[in-house]
């Protein structure tokens, strides 16, 4: 028995070397991205010198992730992570950070970079309450639907990077300062294309949009989750479907994650066509970085028709 | 197979202890290792030098943001810190109900197995079902503990209050290698999938049967356990426990440290939106006096007697079995051989009708249910797990798959206190299994399907006679007990959901009783269960 237990300690240390010899002899800062949009601007201001892990797809729902096996992998090497923040992960991170995360992605630390920390949070609750719904409980998450609130993030990521990566410090300032010089440019021509838009009555199923709206003052008529997270309920679906009827509403606004049904509904009583928007980096083919993301974004709102239901075909439901 | 999964273990945990091992060289610096042979000198060697180079390494690149006030070097600064709980600790409290109707008389008693507290049907009609007050919060920057009260209300008594458990689990920032954790105190230990699980978030209203048979519900011991995530692309991890020795299938352990643990997991994903793990666990440890009756946690005599109060439906059942059910019982079982199970039933009667006369093949055959367990018990485990979203969004629209398999090996003798002072030996395998799988429909339903089965021990027992174990004596063959469950529920949001189920337990039994025509019979049961479960306050995050 002493025989075999020692071979078998053998035989763990082999294992054991094998495993660490799996270990990458590159030193890149490895990023955990919670969400795609922090995952794309990662990679532009890391270059090269950074590993980008996006924990979510452009399909997926971030509110709502399994905190599967391959997270737990990923976060346990990562140097820094880079969420939204706010809550929007709280149904997933915590698990994650609890089982595998490194000291230095802890909140207080470099690594730990949550993006609605750093900006201007949107329509946080004066009551916290169960009934109101639990994904928005401290304040609005989708931070990155702005792009005032990009280029900020991307000052402060360059930051972090050079807190945990001294030596490659200046590499990450020039290239933020390079992604500074196109972003400020694309903002430009983005807010020039805005000016026609400006006060264009919307509904949301999601207050997926609020910072958007805020930038390009769009005017939120209603939202059809009366509490974030929780599904639209029939009662209130009439609500607003008469609320729509009684305003100049032009059209109805949906991530492309979020399910059809209810928009369709709504839109087949009311005539109004439904804007699927991109919620992310990676929504669609199309959409391959943070530019592509906000002029997607700005094409779709264009397409809408001036007067509402008057154009047959624009992206009417089928029913 | 045995010897092939005890090496197997023999490696998992041995890789802990090196690893563990590693680590203390790598900190005091003076190898003391005399007791392993030459072979593991040359790869120590390796291993400091490559150690010393990672420290190297790990010291360049967490000197330097020590000098920069943390973040708040930010060029921003902080607007507002989100993050942290509003409250400490965090409670939730879960609100668990049930309608339940059986269509068998008598209790949950598969042959061959030492049934308890955790495998007893939910009560029928109207009643609570497994309502829990859960606390947790962070101790510190190093430590994180949770309490988790289970409160069985029985109805019409006082609520029994059950420390399900109360750990601390190490931080991050605790200090220990990275991916390294301990957990300490009780807690619903690393074991297969469900045990760590808390019964409110199971996909069905109740335990699968090899849960019930095997472990009563769930190994929540008192103990500790060490877990290491390896740094690895794909999800690895390594652990292994020690524990007290005092929850089923443990028994008064006279050491207290009596039981060993350990494990292996892998996982990852496939395609955009599917995750998988599969994992290998081993318990082992040994019982003293293992009755089924009491849930056992370390105060052996006096939770049992507690329990025998307590439980008086139990006893009040037993007493039914003995006394009152004997002729409907026998009437019941006559309908089944003869219609079900003719065939089956003729291949026992010869065994029986070959020794007609005295106790002993019956205090051998009760010893199961009603005796005591006294050897060393190990169970071997495997599991696996797989998850499918169509688009990546659980919430609208998923598949689960999920299977377990168990294997007990108990070494020792069941007895019979009282009247049939006799030992019975047992040195045999048992095992069990589930599979199950779930689909979820749209956001609000889900349907589910699972089947289980049981095998008893390939040789239950035997009796002593004049110290000599006599094999041929009530030896019948003992059939696999079955179960199928559908399941529909309807979940709101994520804190309420209610379910509909419906079970069919064919579940092979000893008749309780003189008569030797009489032994094997197999109970039917239809069940129908609906079930609310609620929770209030915080809600802890599941795990994958
Ligand atoms: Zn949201």
């Amino acid at each position: 028995m002493h025989r075999f237990l020692t071979r078998a300690l053998i035989a763990g240390c082999l294992t054991a070397a094998a495993a660490l010899s799996a270990l990458p002899a590159s030193a890149e800062v490895r990023v955990f991205a919670c969400e795609p949009e922090w995952a794309s601007l990662a990679q532009e201001v890391g270059g090269g010198d950074v590993t980008v892990y996006s924990a979510t797809h452009g399909g997926q729902d971030p509110h709502h992730i399994r905190a599967r096996p391959s997270l737990i992998a990923q976060i346990r090497r990562a140097d820094l992570l880079f969420c939204s923040g706010a809550e929007l992960e709280i149904g997933w991170l915590p698990v994650l950070m609890q089982r595998g995360a490194r000291i230095g992605i802890q909140p207080g630390q470099p690594g730990h970079l949550m993006a609605a920390e750093h900006v201007d949070v949107l329509e946080r609750p004066a009551v916290i309450d169960r009934s109101l719904g639990d994904v928005h409980a401290s304040g609005n998450p989708h931070v990155h639907v702005d792009p005032r609130n990009i280029r900020v993030l991307a000052s402060e990521l360059a930051a972090r990077l050079g807190a945990i990566d001294p030596d490659r410090a200046d590499a990450y300032q020039t290239r933020l300062a390079d992604f500074h010089a196109r972003w400020d440019n694309a903002t430009a021509e983005w807010d020039a294309r805005a000016e026609a838009l400006r006060g264009t009555p919307l509904i949301v199923q999601h207050a997926y949009w609020a910072y958007l709206f805020d930038w390009l003052g769009l005017e939120r008529v209603a939202s059809m989750e009366r509490v974030a997270g929780i599904p639209p309920s029939a009662p209130f679906l009439q609500e607003v479907l008469a609320h729509s009827r009684s305003t100049d509403v032009k059209a109805i606004i949906r991530a492309n994650y979020e399910p059809t049904d209810a928009a369709e509904w709504l839109s087949e009583r009311s005539g109004l066509p439904i804007v699927e928007l991109p919620s992310t980096v990676g929504s669609y083919p199309e959409v391959s970085d943070l530019f592509s993301f906000f002029s997607e974004i700005l094409t779709r709102l264009e397409a809408i028709p001036d007067q509402s239901a008057s154009v047959p075909g624009f992206r009417q439901p089928t029913g | 197979m045995r010897t092939i999964f005890q090496a197997l273990w023999a490696t998992g945990f041995s890789f802990i202890v090196a690893c563990v091992a590693l680590q203390a060289h790598a900190q005091d610096a003076a190898p003391t290792a005399e007791e392993l042979a030459a072979e593991i000198q040359a790869i120590k060697q390796e291993y400091e030098a490559r150690i010393q180079a990672l420290e190297g390494q790990l010291e360049a690149m967490s000197t330097a943001p020590a000098q920069p006030a943390q973040p708040m070097a930010s060029p921003m600064g902080r607007k507002t810190a989100t993050t942290d709980n509003v409250f400490n600790p965090a409670i939730g409290l879960v609100l668990d109900a049930r309608y339940s109707t059986h269509s068998a008389d008598h209790d949950f008693n598969p042959a061959g197995f030492q049934v308890g507290h955790g495998s007893e049907r939910p009560l029928e009609g109207l009643a609570l079902g497994h309502p829990e007050l859960a606390l947790s919060g962070n101790v510190d920057d190093k430590f994180f503990g949770a309490a988790t009260i289970a409160m069985d209300a029985h109805p019409g008594e006082s609520v029994e209050l059950a420390l399900e458990e109360l750990y601390v689990q190490t931080l991050p920032g605790a200090g220990l290698p990275d991916g390294a954790r301990i957990k300490a105190g009780r807690a619903l230990w690393t074991f297969g999938y469900l045990n760590e699980i808390h019964l409110h978030a199971d996909d069905f209203s109740d335990r699968p049967l090899p849960y019930r048979a095997f472990l009563h519900e769930a190994f929540n011991d008192d103990g500790l356990e060490l877990s290491y995530v390896l740094p690895t692309d794909i999800y690895a991890e390594v652990g292994g426990g020690l524990f007290r020795g005092g929850d089923f299938p443990f028994a008064n352990s006279e050491s207290g440290t009596s039981t060993l643990s350990a494990y292996g997991r892998i996982g990852g994903d496939f395609g955009r939106n599917g995750a998988w793990r599969i994992g290998a666990y081993m318990l082992a440890g040994e019982a003293h006096h293992r009755s089924g009756g009491a849930h056992d946690h370390g105060h052996g005599g006096e939770e049992e007697e507690h329990a025998h109060e307590e439980g008086e439906d139990a006893h009040d059942h037993d007493e039914e079995m003995h006394h009152d059910e004997d002729e409907e019982m026998h009437h019941d079982h006559d309908e089944e051989m003869h219609h079900d199970e003719d065939e089956e039933m003729h291949h026992d009667d010869e065994h029986l009708h070959a020794e007609e006369e005295g106790p002993f093949e019956w205090a051998n055959i009760d010893a199961f249910v009603d005796g005591e367990f006294s050897g060393d018990v190990t169970m071997y485990a495997v599991d696996a797990r797989l998850t499918w979203a169509p688009t990546g969004n659980p919430r609208e629209q998923e598949m689960i798959l999920q299977g377990e398999v168990f294997w007990r090996v108990e070494d020792g003798m069941y007895s019979l206190p009282g009247e049939y002072d006799t030992p019975s030996f047992s040195d045999s395998t048992s095992m069990g299994f589930y599979v199950q799988g779930i689909y979820k429909l749209n956001r609000n339903f889900r349907v589910g399907a699972r089947y289980a089965r049981l095998s008893p021990p390939d040789i239950p027992a035997c009796v002593l006679h004049e110290d000599h174990c006599e094999h041929d004596l009530a030896t019948p063959n003992l059939d696999d007990s079955v179960a199928y469950a559908v399941m529909a529920d309807w979940t709101n949001s994520e804190f309420s959901r209610i379910r509909l189920q419906y079970n069919r337990e064919e579940v092979h039994k000893f008749v309780h009783g003189p008569d030797p025509d009489a032994v094997l019979f197999v109970e039917q049961d239809d069940q129908i269960l609906v079930q609310y479960i609620m929770s209030l306050g915080a809600h802890a995050a599941h795990t994958f």
